[in-house]
Formats: C-alpha cells, sequence, structure tokens
C-alpha cells in the first residue's frame, strides 16, 4: 500500500520532472524526504513564523484602520520605516558594549515602547490633519493622499538620515551592531538547530498579537473598535464618538507597524533602510487583502500561510532548484492572485467592510 | 468635540436632571421647519413637531415621504441644512450624533442594524453609557427580554429578526435615554412576534418617550397618543390617536 | 489636447446649465460675421472661422489643440534660443551678464532630452488615466504593461524573440508588443474584473509584482537581470517612421539618433531678391528623437482621444459613474471593461517600447516596479485624472520639478543657479551648526524632488483634487477644447457675452476634435 502509493507519487513527479528534463527523478524524491527530515522540516517552521510574524505585524495595522475606516493605507510602509529608525536610534544611544543580553533586551522593549509612541503620535497626527479632511470623499482620495505621504515621509526620513551621514539604501549597521550576539548565532534545542532571532521574532510577534487581540476583545474601547468597523454610523448613534476612535485606530494601527520596524532593524535580511519600506508593504498588502480586508483574524492566519509558503519555497529553492532562486519572490504573490481568483474577498473577507 | 467628550465617563443621569431642571417647561424634542437633502435631492421641507416627556408620538405616512429622514435628522444623523433641532429647549443642530446619544436620545433603526459579528451582550454592552454599569445594564435588559437571555453570548448576526429586535429594543434601553427614536420596528416580523414587540414597545414607554415610525397603522394608533402624517417632507395632519382609524378621510387621503 | 465635454459628466452638467443661463440672448447664429470689428486680416480670419461649415467647425475645436501642437513644434528651437547667451546680446535684458540669463533659462526650461521622456511617459500616464479615470478600475499593475513594450524592444533588438530577428523594424516590434500586451490585458482581465475597487487594485499589482520579479531574476533576459538588460546586437539607433521604407524612418536614441541637416540659402538657388533667406535647420539626435517619439505620443493620445469620445467612451464614463445602471440598461459592462483594458495597456505598451527604444536598456525597477505605475497615479492627478491630457502635464510638472532639483552635474537645476545668483561669497556662509548655504540646499533641495513632488500631490488631493487641467475646465465651464471653440465663435461672430446657442453648438464641437 505505501509502495504502492510511493510508486504511484514516483511515477507522477517523474512525468512531471520529465517534462521539465532539469532534475533527475531519484534526486526530487530524494529532495523530498529530505525536507520532510525533522531539522529541516524544523528549521523551515520556525524560519516561517518568524517571517510570519513580522508580515502580521505589520498587516495587523492596515487591517484594523481598513476595517474601520476603509482606509487602505499606502503610508504604512513609511511608518515602518520611521519605527526603524527611531528604535535603531534610541539603541544606539543608549546601548553600551558591556551590557549583557538581558539589559539589551530590556532597553530594545524600551525602544520598542519608544518606536511606538513616536509613529502613534505621527499616524494620528496625520489622520486628524489630512485624512479626517477626505472622509466624505470616494475612497480614492484616502489611497492617493497616504500615497502622497509615502513620498514625503521617505523623502524626509532620507534627507536626514543623509545628513547624518548614513546610506539610506542599505541597513543600518550601527543599530544592527547592538543586537545580543546570543541572536547571530544559533541554538540547539533537541537536536535541532535554530536562529536567535527568529525565535525572538516569533516571541515578540506573539506577544503583540496576543496584545492587540485582547485589548479588542477585553476591552470596553476594543469592544467600540469592533462595533465601529461593523457599522460606523450606529455605533455613533449608540454614544461612541467615531471620528475619535478613527484617530486612535489609525495612531494604534501606525504603531504597530512601528514595533515591525524596531524588529526589522534588528534582522539583518531588512534592516533599517528607506527602501525597506516599498519591500514591507508588498507583502503586507498581499497579507490583508489574502487574509479578507478588514479581519483581525484573516490577517493573521494569511501572515502564516504567507510565511510559512515563503519560507518552505525558500528552503525549495536554496537547496534543491537552485536555478530558479527566484521564485519564493513570485510565490507571494502568486497567494494573492490565486486566493482572489477562488475567494474574491479574501479568505475571511465578508462582502461589505469599512466605516461610512 | 472631543476633548469634551467624557465618553463613558459622563454620567447620563446628572446631566439629564439638571437639564430638566432649567427648562421645565420646553418640550423634549422640537424639530422647526426643518429642510434635509440627500446629495441634491431635497427630501425635508420643513419638517416641524414636537415630542413630550411621557408621551408616544407616531409619524405616519406613505413610503419615501421622509419619515425615516425625520428620525435621522432629529439624531443630525442626516444634519438639516435649513430649520432647528431642539432638546428640551437647547438647540443641537450640527451637533455630532453621539453627544445627542450621551443627552438620552436613543435610536432603534430600520432592519436593526445589529452588529453582527459581535454577541448579544456585546451588542448591548456598546450602548451602555457608563463603564462601570455594563453588567448591571446588561443584566437588568436580560431582566426585561428574558427570551434573550439563554443566546446572550451568540453573534446577533445569527438570532432571528424578532430576537434582533428585542436586542435593539434593549440597546435604546440600556442607554438610559429620555427619547427613543423607533424606526419600523414591526416591519418584517411574523404576525405573532409582532405582538411581543409591540408589548416591548409598550413596557419601554413607561420609562423614555417615543417618536415612532410605523407602517402598521393599527399598531401605531395603539402604542401611540398623538400622530403626526407626513406628506412630501411635511406634516400635513396631526392630533390625538383617539378614536382616529385608517378610514378617516383626513387620513385615508394620504395612506391609500 | 483637452478634449471632452464627458470627462466629468457631473461637472459639466452643472457647468452647461450655468453656461445657459449666463447669456441669455441667442446672438444669430447665421448673421454674417461682422467685418468691421476685427480689421481686415482679423476679418478674413473671422469670416473663415466664424461660420457653420464643416471647416469652420474644425477649425474652431481644434484651436486649443493646435496651440499645444505648435508650442511643442518649436519647443527646441525656443530652448536652443533662450539657453543661448549669445541671444541676450540681441534681445534686450534688464540687466546682468547675457550668460547669467542663459544659466537661469537653463535651470527652469526642461531639456530637450527631458522633453522626450515626458512624451513617452505622458503616453503612458494618459494609457494610465484612460482605464482607471474613465472607469473607476483602479489600474495599479498598469507597470506591467509598460514593461512588456520596454522589454519586448531590448529583447527583440538582442535577437531573443523567436521568429522576430534583431533586425525587425522598431515599429514592427513596438506594434507587435503592444498586441501582446493588449492580450496579457484581456487575460489579466479576465480574472481581475470579477472584482471591483481596492481588490481590484491589488489583484492587477499582483500580477504586475509577478512580471517583475520574473524578470528581475529570470536569466534569459540577460546576464544580470536584477540590473536590467540593455540593447547588446542593434548598434544603430531605433527607426521611427514607414516600415521597410528607408527614407521615411528616422533613428532616435541619446547617442544613436539620426541628424538632420537642412538648408534653405535662396541665394545658392539663384533666387537672388530673395538672398536674405539663408537658413540652416540643424537637429541632433536628441532633437529627432524628441519630434519622432513626440509624434508617436500625438497619435497615441489622439486615438485614445477619439475612443473616449465614441459611444464606447460613453459607455466607459457610465460605467465610471454607476456600473449597475449601465448594467441595467442593457450594456455586456464586462466586455467593455475588458477592452478598455486592453486598450489601455495597447498604449501603455507602446510608451514603454519608445521609452526602450529611446534609452536603449530596461531595468526591472524602471519598468515593472509597481511605483512606475505610481509614478503614472501621481502624474494624473496632478494634471486631472479623468482628463486624459491631464497626465501629460502632470508629468511634466513632475519632471521639471525632478530636473530643478536635481543634483548637481546632472542638468542644470538650482543650485548652479543659486551659486551665479547669490555668489559664491553667500553659498559658502555658514548658517545653523556650521552648514554653508549651498550644503544646506544640496542637502535639503537638491536630489530630494521627490519631497517637494509628494508635497504638492498632498496639497493637489487635499485642494485641487480636480487637478490641473480639471480645475481649468470647472473654471472655463467645460472642455479646453470646447470651450475656446465657443470663444472663438463668439468672437468671430463678434457677440458680445454668448448665449446659450452657440455656446451649445460649440460645446458639442469640442467633441470633433
Amino acid at each position: 500500500m505505501t509502495l504502492e502509493f510511493a510508486l504511484v507519487v514516483q511515477a507522477f513527479v517523474a512525468a512531471a520532472v520529465d517534462a521539465a528534463g532539469t532534475v533527475p527523478v531519484a534526486s526530487v524524491v530524494g529532495d523530498f524526504v529530505e525536507f520532510l527530515s525533522p531539522s529541516n522540516l524544523a528549521g523551515v517552521l520556525v524560519d516561517g513564523l518568524a517571517k510570519a510574524a513580522v508580515f502580521a505585524l505589520i498587516a495587523v495595522g492596515l487591517t484594523l484602520i481598513f476595517g474601520l475606516m476603509g482606509v487602505l493605507n499606502f503610508a504604512h510602509g513609511s511608518f515602518t520605516i520611521v519605527g526603524a529608525y527611531v528604535a535603531g536610534l534610541a539603541m544606539v544611544l543608549v546601548a553600551s558594549s558591556g551590557d549583557g543580553i538581558v539589559t539589551r533586551i530590556a532597553l530594545f522593549f524600551v525602544a520598542v515602547v519608544v518606536a511606538f509612541a513616536a509613529v502613534a503620535a505621527l499616524g494620528g497626527a496625520i489622520e486628524t490633519k489630512l485624512i479626517r479632511p477626505l472622509y466624505d470623499r470616494p475612497p480614492l482620495y484616502q489611497i492617493l493622499l497616504t500615497f502622497g505621504l509615502t513620498l514625503v515621509i521617505d523623502e524626509v526620513v532620507r534627507m536626514v538620515v543623509d545628513f547624518y551621514g548614513l546610506q539610506p539604501r542599505s541597513a543600518w549597521q550601527e543599530a544592527l551592531g547592538t543586537r545580543p550576539d546570543w541572536f547571530r548565532e544559533n541554538h540547539e534545542f533537541l537536536g535541532l538547530t535554530f536562529e536567535g532571532m527568529d525565535l525572538f521574532e516569533i516571541f515578540l510577534g506573539v506577544v503583540v498579537i496576543g496584545a492587540v487581540w485582547l485589548f479588542l476583545t477585553r476591552t470596553r474601547y476594543g469592544l467600540f473598535i469592533r462595533a465601529g468597523s461593523e457599522d460606523a454610523e450606529m455605533a455613533e448613534a449608540l454614544g461612541v464618538d467615531v471620528r475619535r476612535v478613527f484617530t486612535v485606530v489609525f495612531g494604534i494601527g501606525a504603531g504597530l507597524t512601528g514595533v515591525a520596524g524596531a524588529l526589522l532593524m534588528w534582522d539583518p535580511g531588512w534592516g533599517a533602510s528607506v527602501t525597506v519600506g516599498a519591500e514591507a508593504l508588498l507583502p503586507a498588502f498581499v497579507v490583508v487583502i489574502v487574509g479578507g480586508l478588514g479581519t483581525f483574524k484573516g490577517t493573521v492566519v494569511a501572515a502564516l500561510v504567507v510565511g510559512l509558503a515563503d519560507a518552505t519555497m525558500t528552503w525549495w529553492f536554496q537547496n534543491v532548484l537552485v536555478t530558479m532562486s527566484w521564485l519564493p519572490e513570485v510565490v507571494v504573490f502568486a497567494i494573492l492572485v490565486g486566493v482572489l481568483i477562488v475567494k474574491p474577498r479574501g479568505l475571511y473577507g465578508v462582502q461589505e467592510v469599512g466605516g461610512h | 468635540m472631543s476633548a469634551d467628550d467624557a465618553g463613558e465617563a459622563t454620567s447620563g443621569g446628572d446631566a439629564t436632571a439638571s437639564d430638566v431642571a432649567e427648562s421645565v417647561d420646553a418640550p423634549l424634542l422640537e424639530m422647526e421647519d426643518v429642510h434635509a437633502y440627500y446629495g441634491e435631492s431635497h427630501v425635508l421641507e420643513g419638517v416641524s413637531l414636537r415630542v413630550d416627556r411621557g408621551e408616544t408620538v407616531a409619524l405616519i405616512g406613505r413610503n419615501g415621504v421622509g419619515k425615516t429622514t425625520t428620525l435621522r435628522a432629529a439624531l443630525q444623523l442626516t444634519p438639516p441644512r435649513e430649520g432647528a433641532v431642539r432638546l428640551r429647549g437647547e438647540d443641537v443642530t450640527g451637533e455630532p450624533t453621539h453627544e445627542l446619544a450621551h443627552r438620552g436620545v436613543g435610536w432603534i433603526p430600520e432592519d436593526r442594524r445589529m452588529f453582527e459579528e459581535l454577541t448579544v451582550a456585546e451588542n448591548i454592552g456598546v450602548a451602555v453609557k457608563d463603564a462601570n454599569r455594563v453588567d448591571e445594564k446588561l443584566e437588568s435588559a436580560l431582566k426585561t427580554f428574558p427570551e434573550l437571555r439563554e443566546h446572550r453570548n451568540r453573534k446577533a448576526g445569527d438570532l432571528s429578526g424578532g430576537q434582533q429586535q428585542m436586542v435593539a429594543i434593549a440597546r435604546g434601553l440600556v442607554g438610559e435615554n429620555d427619547l427613543l427614536l423607533v424606526d419600523e420596528p414591526s416591519e418584517g416580523l411574523a404576525p405573532q412576534i409582532v405582538q411581543t414587540v409591540a408589548d416591548a414597545l409598550e413596557r419601554v414607554s413607561d420609562e423614555a418617550s417615543l417618536l415612532l415610525v410605523e407602517q402598521n397603522f393599527p399598531l401605531a394608533m395603539d402604542l401611540a397618543d398623538r400622530f403626526y402624517l407626513v406628506d412630501n417632507g411635511r406634516v400635513v395632519e396631526s392630533g390625538s390617536t383617539e378614536g382616529v382609524t385608517a378610514d378617516d378621510e383626513r387620513i385615508r387621503r394620504y395612506l391609500a | 489636447m483637452p478634449d471632452d465635454d464627458d470627462a466629468k459628466p457631473t461637472e459639466s452638467g452643472s457647468s452647461s446649465e450655468a453656461v445657459a443661463t449666463d447669456g441669455g440672448e441667442t446672438p444669430p447664429a447665421e448673421r454674417a460675421p461682422s467685418t468691421t470689428s476685427h480689421g481686415l486680416l482679423g476679418g478674413t480670419l473671422a469670416n473663415l472661422l466664424g461660420g457653420d461649415s464643416a471647416f469652420a467647425r474644425y477649425a474652431r475645436s481644434s484651436t486649443a489643440h493646435a496651440v499645444v501642437l505648435a508650442v511643442l513644434a518649436v519647443y527646441p528651437f525656443v530652448h536652443a534660443f533662450f539657453t543661448n547667451p549669445a541671444t541676450f546680446n540681441v534681445v534686450p535684458v534688464l540687466s546682468g551678464a547675457p550668460e547669467y540669463w542663459a544659466e537661469t533659462f537653463v535651470a527652469v526650461l526642461p531639456r530637450v532630452e527631458t522633453m522626450v521622456a515626458i512624451f513617452y511617459f505622458g503616453l503612458f500616464a494618459a494609457s494610465f488615466d484612460f482605464i482607471s479615470g474613465y472607469t473607476g478600475y483602479l489600474s495599479f499593475g498598469h507597470a506591467a504593461f509598460y514593461g512588456v513594450g520596454a522589454y519586448g524592444v531590448i529583447l527583440v533588438a538582442n535577437g531573443k524573440i523567436p521568429l522576430l530577428g534583431s533586425q525587425t523594424p522598431f515599429m514592427v516590434t513596438i506594434l507587435v508588443m503592444a498586441i501582446a500586451a493588449a492580450v496579457l490585458a484581456v487575460l489579466l482581465g479576465l480574472v481581475s474584473f470579477r472584482l471591483s475597487g481596492v481588490y481590484f487594485a491589488m489583484i492587477t499589482l499582483g500580477f504586475s509584482q509577478i512580471l517583475y520579479v520574473l524578470f528581475a531574476s529570470w536569466d534569459f533576459v540577460g546576464e544580470n537581470p536584477r540590473d536590467g538588460v540593455a540593447v547588446l546586437s542593434h548598434p544603430e539607433g531605433f527607426e521611427i517612421g514607414v516600415p521597410f521604407v528607408d527614407a521615411l524612418n528616422l533613428q532616435i536614441g541619446q547617442l544613436q539618433g539620426d541628424s538632420v541637416l537642412y538648408g534653405l540659402d535662396m541665394a545658392k538657388l539663384g533666387f537672388d531678391f530673395l538672398g536674405f533667406i539663408d537658413v540652416t535647420v540643424d537637429l541632433g539626435g536628441t532633437e529627432v528623437s524628441y519630434y519622432m517619439v513626440g509624434l508617436v505620443a500625438v497619435l497615441g493620445y489622439a486615438a485614445m482621444q477619439r475612443i473616449i469620445h465614441s459611444p464606447f467612451g460613453r459607455v466607459m464614463i457610465a460605467i465610471r459613474e454607476n456600473e449597475e445602471r449601465a448594467r441595467a440598461i442593457g450594456y455586456d459592462v464586462y466586455k467593455v471593461k475588458l477592452a478598455a483594458f486592453a486598450m489601455s495597456a495597447f498604449f501603455g505598451a507602446i510608451a514603454g517600447g519608445l521609452f526602450a527604444g529611446f534609452r536603449r536598456s530596461v531595468s526591472p525597477e524602471n519598468s515593472l516596479y509597481f511605483l512606475v505605475a505610481g509614478d503614472a497615479l501621481l502624474a494624473a492627478v496632478i494634471g486631472g485624472f479623468g482628463t486624459l491630457a491631464g497626465p501629460i502635464f502632470g508629468r511634466l510638472f513632475h519632471i521639471s520639478i525632478e530636473e530643478f532639483l536635481s543634483k548637481s552635474g546632472s542638468g542644470g537645476g538650482l543650485l548652479p543657479w543659486l551659486e551665479r545668483t547669490l555668489g559664491e561669497g553667500t553659498m559658502t556662509t555658514e548658517t545653523v551648526g556650521g552648514v554653508t548655504v549651498g550644503e544646506g540646499v544640496d542637502t535639503f533641495l537638491n536630489g530630494h524632488a521627490e519631497l517637494y513632488v509628494g508635497l504638492v500631490f498632498v496639497l493637489f488631493v487635499l485642494y485641487v483634487p480636480n487637478g490641473l487641467l480639471g480645475t481649468i475646465r470647472v473654471r472655463m465651464g467645460g472642455t479646453v477644447a470646447g470651450q475656446t471653440a465657443a470663444r472663438i465663435k463668439r468672437w468671430a461672430n463678434g457677440a458680445a457675452p454668448t448665449g446659450s446657442k452657440s455656446t451649445g453648438s460649440a460645446d458639442a464641437e469640442g467633441d470633433d476634435d
């Protein structure tokens, strides 16, 4: 039975690969077996979860903002950059080489709070001053406005960074250097090897996303936000100051991506740089659309799907199909297109979303 | 509007008491020559009406004559372009809607407008204005509507139409409102449920004044003390509901 | 350029009402144009333009376009004239050295080469506006079509495309790629037009990013796909003209462009009495590229403009205004959207082809990246969303700012001009924190055009939502072409403030151009 199945699989793979004419059959099956080995599978899982954590941190703010006020915030990537540089600055100023790992992580959490506060304040100010006058106009104008803001914010950051002699196109090495050594190294648990940074990303992602979930479901303000996302006018008529909720949510959403920025600042795969804005925004867009715009649950699930798929593909194309190492990047967008074809409103999308 | 909005912290009761003390003679709600538009279309062409404390007033008229818009204009959801809306004698025209809610105006809208993804308890909780009394208010609402108790943790979107209407009325009740604007409460409900809803409204009317839009003419006459008949965005008839029937010439002309 | 009454039906609806009420009196349209009030030459012109003949109508309604075309036609000469210090030895100037004035114009006027870029990208922005501004479906992945045209041209020239050898005429290549882009648009549209709003924008973005990643990593494209690919086996410039007829083609390109030398010396021809006529027209590669790329861009624009004014275009607008109603009336909106998307992709690919043909290289970043579509959006909003011509002016505006604020050494701009105007002393004066004025300008202005363009863009979204051209239309009470026609007719007929009839008919004429 098992043998039969294996033969069928082998025949199928053989046919497929013969058609492609690139990789020998035995090797693909062998590679697949290797992929399924505990160490590789665990590695891919952790890598995927770490990616998912970063995606979710960026995307959750986007989805909260869209769910409540129907604004697709193009400036979100710029908020991420601001968070990365603010947190980086805080670390560079405060951290000293003698710190132990615990001190470093404690300082990092201070930096996270600073980044959250700074970006949340920026977001709140933008919402009250610039976006509020546009609620009466078609949604296009809110997209346009936030798109214009990315140009302005990115360029201001570039200017400031330039002024202090940093290279805006590559990661800020000095900030990256404040990362404890433990994060740089691989660690063994139960015979499996993990990179410290991945574990920290997963940890921070779980903590922050969990906190947001508790805020939404267990607090009175969270109740107002959920009610306002469903029917802003009804919430207003029941006594909720929806306009103020808009500002708060825009601030929180922006602040969350500021936290993501702080994390990216420590991740050598990203690093604090101006170009990270667009690079982070695109997968985050994919995540919110795949999950269904405006749904918290959908966004978290989609972040997991996209993160794990990305990690799986990265493994495959780094270890086996090296000639097509570009495929992982395509996979993210292929998921977007595929999901929209099958479920036009995303995995958990409802027919109508957004405020009035 | 943001700084002074104390949100849930305001104790609605105090404000109401002082307002009442200041303007004892003023009607609870007064609309004077209110004009309202949707985009360019002129829906209300000078509506004037009043609702006094303790009374139930029915707004009747054909579909599309502006009854719902009158309620929306009173709540400033469709802000009047001309005319005035006064609450206990004080002009509230142009005030944000949530301010009016905190001054004791509740809305039980057409189609019930449930927060469908929220539970029954959460739906009612949103409407409680004093954050410290959420549980207490919810409990009293469940006492008034015992049939909701077993569904308190279900999503409101999963309830039947009659149950949703109960939730909508409960939301109006827990808000400690003096005035409830009730829009088509019996619409789309089975006849036996309509009676339950009517009973519920009857109970509510002991605690608050009602301005009621209702297509079911006998039901409207039954519940209300007075009526206004609306046609083409204007009030064309008004008076006591005492002895009024649909056959009445001045009524039939507008309802037929 | 400015075109249609129906670009913004709501506005033109109310504005035509306004026009109808502002005159009241109907001037006799048949009245013989008065010659007395215009003088002899003016009178002749008035006779030509005032009547209701087909010629008069056409001439009137084409005036606005003709003026723009005329300005574009002489621009290279104007630019050469004003940036040459010798000019200011002849032209009287208030004060200052001729070099100073020449340099001022160098700083302010876009270079001819820049104008070429404005032509092809303006055409792309117009194609973006064609679908996004007229049907209301934001094609955020429009860069895909630009990229197909651009990569198509380079890959064909490098002999990478079967059946199309590297010597395939440029015009044929560009047409094939435009058709390919249209086919691609139909395929993407089949899926994408099941969605609307943000979802449509995002799925098109997804498709275009897939192409972007593909072309950035696929070594079929070239040795180093991430950095892009240049023309390898087609040393001569790409030719624009009639394919296979050598005499009717001119090469374009920054270096490869043909130069044209055309001399007209009457004395040498034996007409001694006209001896004062001795003109030499000398066009370099850049100028030839300017005219040839400009020609294709203008033709592309004209074609789209005709489509917008056709019954098909009216359905597109109906879809934007109310898709349900358009469907209820009986239009097959799905097919109309697909066709419009295909047309828009067609012209977008032509723009991309011109870009690659002129630059002779292409990279994923400057053709397929989603921010390329973002630049088109920028141009469209600044110029006027749903005005077709507006995006071209929007691009001109964007690039002018960018060039004005470019880093010194790459095309004139602010810094050299400031240095000359304020003097070396001022520029090296220290300000706050030991930063000199010159360094300050270099740090906070030069190379940061995106900041100022972004600010302008945000201000436009907030305060000028109709864009440049859209606002002018609102002011004029209709399309520029239509209103210009109406004004000419009024002038020619010597009528004082116009009446509703002439304006109305001229408005309808506006359709014609």
